[in-house]
């Protein structure tokens, strides 16, 4: 149960990560399109 | 906050819930090694992401050819890519799954072998649009091998692999038509693939959109 916890928690933290990029670089196209 | 943000917050809490769901809110299916079962909300989404974005290249390929369009080829193009990125990350949760259902990530398995036919396949689609400078040759000739290319989608994922025996579990919905996962099973698969959906949509226009800025500053140059 502890490590099926543990890669849950890393899956998270991967999804989260990845997100934030992405939202960064949408951020970034939308200012270089102005 | 414009819809779009919220659409995208949307989809970072929804796809959240899925992993959360995934580990915790379904069992281990039965006939699999330890936990193994789970990785279907991860592989089968992002196997079936690569088939439509896929389709997507080649529906605006047609489109390119019949208009002429350069936004229809970078259309193309990014789907193009996108499909081979989620094809590859299939791959790679196949591998894994291999390794603790049958010991080896690699067992030219008809799936493994069929998936690597049309990763080369949309390489090859790739390296093409990189060997060719003039934009509208490259459009043309990409467009065609990208229609060419999708022809064979259906039965390398599709055909093949049902045709001859695999170590591969029987797909969600299998040959006799029907779904042999628990309910919970159906219910976090469905949500994943909702989810990847619009994770796909988001990643194809922030392509195109980028794209298209590439192509602007190239002509700005000229």
């Amino acid at each position: 149960m502890t490590d099926l916890l543990g890669i849950m928690v890393v899956t998270l933290m991967i999804w989260v990560g990845l997100f934030a990029y992405v939202y960064r670089l949408d951020r970034k196209v939308s200012r270089l399109e102005d | 906050m414009r819809v779009a943000d919220i659409l995208k917050l949307l989809l970072l809490v929804w796809l959240a819930i899925v992993i959360v769901a995934a580990f915790l809110y379904v069992r281990p299916a039965e006939g699999f090694i330890g936990e193994s079962s789970r990785i279907v909300f991860f592989h089968v989404p992002m196997a079936w992401i690569a088939v439509l974005a896929f389709l997507v290249s080649c529906v605006t390929s047609v489109m390119y050819l019949k208009r002429r369009e350069p936004k229809d080829d970078i259309r193309a193009s990014v789907s193009a890519g996108l499909g081979l990125l989620f094809a590859v990350l299939a791959t790679t949760t196949g591998s894994v799954f291999a390794r603790i259902m049958w010991n080896a990530y690699w067992n030219w398995d008809p799936r493994q072998t069929s998936i690597t036919i049309l990763l080369l396949i949309y390489a090859a689609y790739l390296a093409l649009r990189g060997a060719i400078d003039d934009p509208e040759r490259r459009a043309s000739l990409s467009a065609v091998y990208a229609i060419l290319a999708f022809v064979t989608v259906p039965f390398l994922v599709f055909v093949v692999p049902r045709i001859y025996w695999s170590l591969h579990p029987d797909t969600i919905i299998n040959t006799r038509g029907a779904n042999e996962f628990d309910s919970r099973y159906t219910q976090v698969l469905m949500a994943s693939l909702v989810g990847f959906t619009g994770l796909y949509v988001w990643l194809y226009t922030i392509g195109c959109r980028i794209e298209t800025i590439r192509q602007r500053r190239r002509q700005e140059v000229l």
